[in-house]
């Protein structure tokens, strides 16, 4: 079995060390360029989810959200549920939020978009979006004429946002008005501008809770709590927490609140990274089976000669596994370089989606799952053409 | 349009004893290389038995065929048959090596046998360096690496020069007188019945004649 063994490897390795060498790199680059995008969709699908999921986070929701139980328009006695919250280990901020649907209307230009109540404190504490200014500052807790708003509302003179709602032109210093749901106008001073990339959050804008409770007629009441917890991906244990500390409210993760529309996209990616995977597969399988094939007629007569002189079909057959092995390894490694510099470029020029900018996300679990497979199907397209000629007649084989 | 059958051997009884030197001659078609490709488990014939030092090589199994043929049996082929990307020393020691020799072991039989066929210097090269007499010689080298019952050579100076044919035949007449080595070759020049013992003429599939002669 071992000397079976020491033969084969001893006949792969002349082959590929005597071969044609042009063969053998072109069919190495190919497998690790199948390697490449056996690992690159799903890297990209894994950031793409990384980004919604950060973007989430970080600028719209917080980790968890607490909502107004049913039948209820707002969550009362919000001090009271953030300090019950807030003392929960894991939780390190909360922020309420009052949610309107208001018109917003500068130098005859008017746009209809969500307006949100904050206390800038707590915000701080939950969301990054005071970090992401571009203009001006974020708001101070005593704001009650000042208005922060997303770059895509504020818009850019003479530009149209392509459909998402835009004041085409709004600076620090401007003021906008402001129509209410229940009929209030107020008109506010523009005191900064911010842009998070996150196309729900920059096509909006932040009063302070003090100013929309006034116009609103609320009383600590909120349409929504924001929650930050210290860990992120630990949602469902924290909103488990949540409601054993006796909160009526509705909790919700993130991933929850957003409607099932990251899992959605999650599926259709999957299925199109299935779709592109088994294309690679099969493309792994007819180049290796072509390669292979080809070698194997070429070598008839060399395959007939070993049988004649007492080799074993099996060692002739692993002597073309091992061949196969090897490309296959090599290819995996070239790829793996490959993959790097290609992970490098777009984490230095990353790809743009609407939630944000997409890093490529390689999970070692991709790279072990595609090695796997690319040995398995080029074992399968490397043994069956070894095979067929192997297992002919030796004078048949010999003669060509 | 079915297969047509050709009956390339019938009725052939023949007995080599160890050490011989046994030349199959014949017309081309007469059946000595299908002879030649039974007697080298080559080749299975519709019925009749083959022993081969005791052993009913017809009734063994495809696997104990490969095993006997490489224990057991040297043999040449008439375009020499090497292996192309290995070098002279390489053709040689690979039966050695499924045969599960040592490396060390391998290597001094593998160049000792290439020593005495005369290619002490060319072990490291490859087929294409080597000329046709070369590589007659390294067939030879590997046909006898691990000690065969029998050598079996097939028309071996078919495509070799007359002095390079000569040489050939002086090797294996010096194999036989010196390591007692049984030979079976198949040939249908005139000139190469000096070297053999015996002579086998076989015509249309059936022995003509069967002449023993003394050796060279």
């Amino acid at each position: 079995m071992l000397a079976g063994l020491r033969v084969s490897a001893f006949l792969a390795w002349k082959s590929i060390q005597r071969g044609s060498r042009g063969t053998l790199a072109l069919t190495i680059m190919i497998i690790a360029l199948i390697f490449v995008n056996l690992v690159f969709l799903p890297s990209i699908i894994s950031g793409v989810v990384e980004t919604f999921d950060a973007q989430s986070i970080d600028f719209d929701l917080g980790n968890l959200v607490i909502e107004p139980r049913e039948g209820s328009q707002y969550i009362d006695d919000v001090t009271s549920l953030q300090k019950k919250v807030e003392r929960i280990a894991g939780i390190t901020g909360t922020s309420p939020r009052i949610t309107a649907g208001v018109t917003y209307f500068y130098r005859g230009r008017n746009a209809a978009s969500t307006l949100y109540g904050i206390t800038p404190e707590d915000e701080r504490s939950v969301t990054r979006i005071a970090e992401y200014m571009t203009a001006g500052e974020f708001l101070s807790n005593g704001d009650t004429d000042a208005i922060v708003m997303g770059t895509t509302l504020a818009g850019t003179e003479g530009e149209e946002a392509g459909g998402l709602p835009s004041l085409q032109g709004v600076g620090v210093g401007d003021s906008v008005e402001v129509a209410y749901p229940n009929g209030e106008t107020r008109t506010y001073r523009v005191k900064g501008l911010f842009e998070t990339q996150s196309f729900g959050v920059d096509t909006a804008a932040f009063v302070t809770t003090r100013e929309m409770s006034r116009v609103l007629g609320l009383q600590d009441q909120a349409s929504m709590i924001l929650v930050k917890t210290a860990v992120n991906g630990r949602e469902d244990e924290y909103k488990t927490e949540i409601l054993s500390y006796g909160v009526q409210e509705d909790v919700l993760t993130f991933r929850e609140k957003s409607g099932g529309f990251v899992e959605q996209a999650i599926q259709s990616f999957n299925i199109i990274n299935t779709i592109s995977t088994l294309v690679s597969l099969i493309i792994a399988i007819v180049v290796v089976f072509i390669v292979i094939f080809i070698n194997t007629v070429n070598r008839r007569r060399q395959i007939g000669i070993l049988k004649a002189i007492g080799i074993d079909q099996q060692i002739i057959i692993n002597s073309y596994v091992l061949q196969v092995l090897f490309i296959t390894a090599v290819g995996a490694l070239v790829g793996i370089a490959l993959n790097a510099g290609v992970t490098t470029y777009l984490t230095a020029y990353p790809l743009v989606f609407p939630g944000g900018p997409v890093y490529p996300d390689v999970e070692v679990s991709a790279i072990l799952r595609s090695i796997a497979s690319l040995f398995a199907v080029s074992m399968v397209a490397g043994y069956i053409p070894a095979w067929r000629i192997a297992r002919e007649d030796i004078l048949s084989a010999i003669r060509g | 349009m079915g297969r047509v059958e050709v009956r390339a051997l019938g009725g052939v009884s023949l007995e080599v004893a160890k050490g011989e030197f046994v030349g199959i001659m014949g017309a081309s078609g007469s059946g000595k290389s299908t002879l030649l490709h039974i007697l080298g488990l080559l080749d299975r014939p519709t019925s009749g038995r083959v022993l081969i030092d005791g052993t009913d090589v017809l009734a063994l199994s495809d696997h104990r065929r490969t095993l006997f043929r490489l224990n057991r049996l040297g043999y040449v082929f008439q375009d020499y048959a090497l292996i192309g990307e290995l070098t002279a020393l390489e053709n040689v020691y690979l039966t050695s090596l499924v045969r599960g020799a040592s490396k060390a072991e391998y290597l001094e039989r593998s160049t000792e046998i290439l020593r005495r066929v005369g290619l002490g210097d060319r072990m490291d090269h490859r087929q294409s360096e080597l000329s046709g007499g070369e590589q007659q010689r390294v067939a030879i080298a590997r046909a006898l690496v691990n000690n065969p019952s029998i050598l079996l050579a097939d028309e071996p100076c078919a495509n070799l020069d007359s002095q390079t044919s000569r040489s050939i035949l002086d090797l294996f007449a010096r194999l036989n007188e010196d390591l007692d080595q049984t030979i079976v070759m198949v040939s249908h020049e005139d000139w190469h019945k000096e070297y053999f013992c015996r002579i086998v003429t076989l015509r249309d599939g059936l022995i003509e004649e069967m002449v023993e002669c003394r050796k060279a």
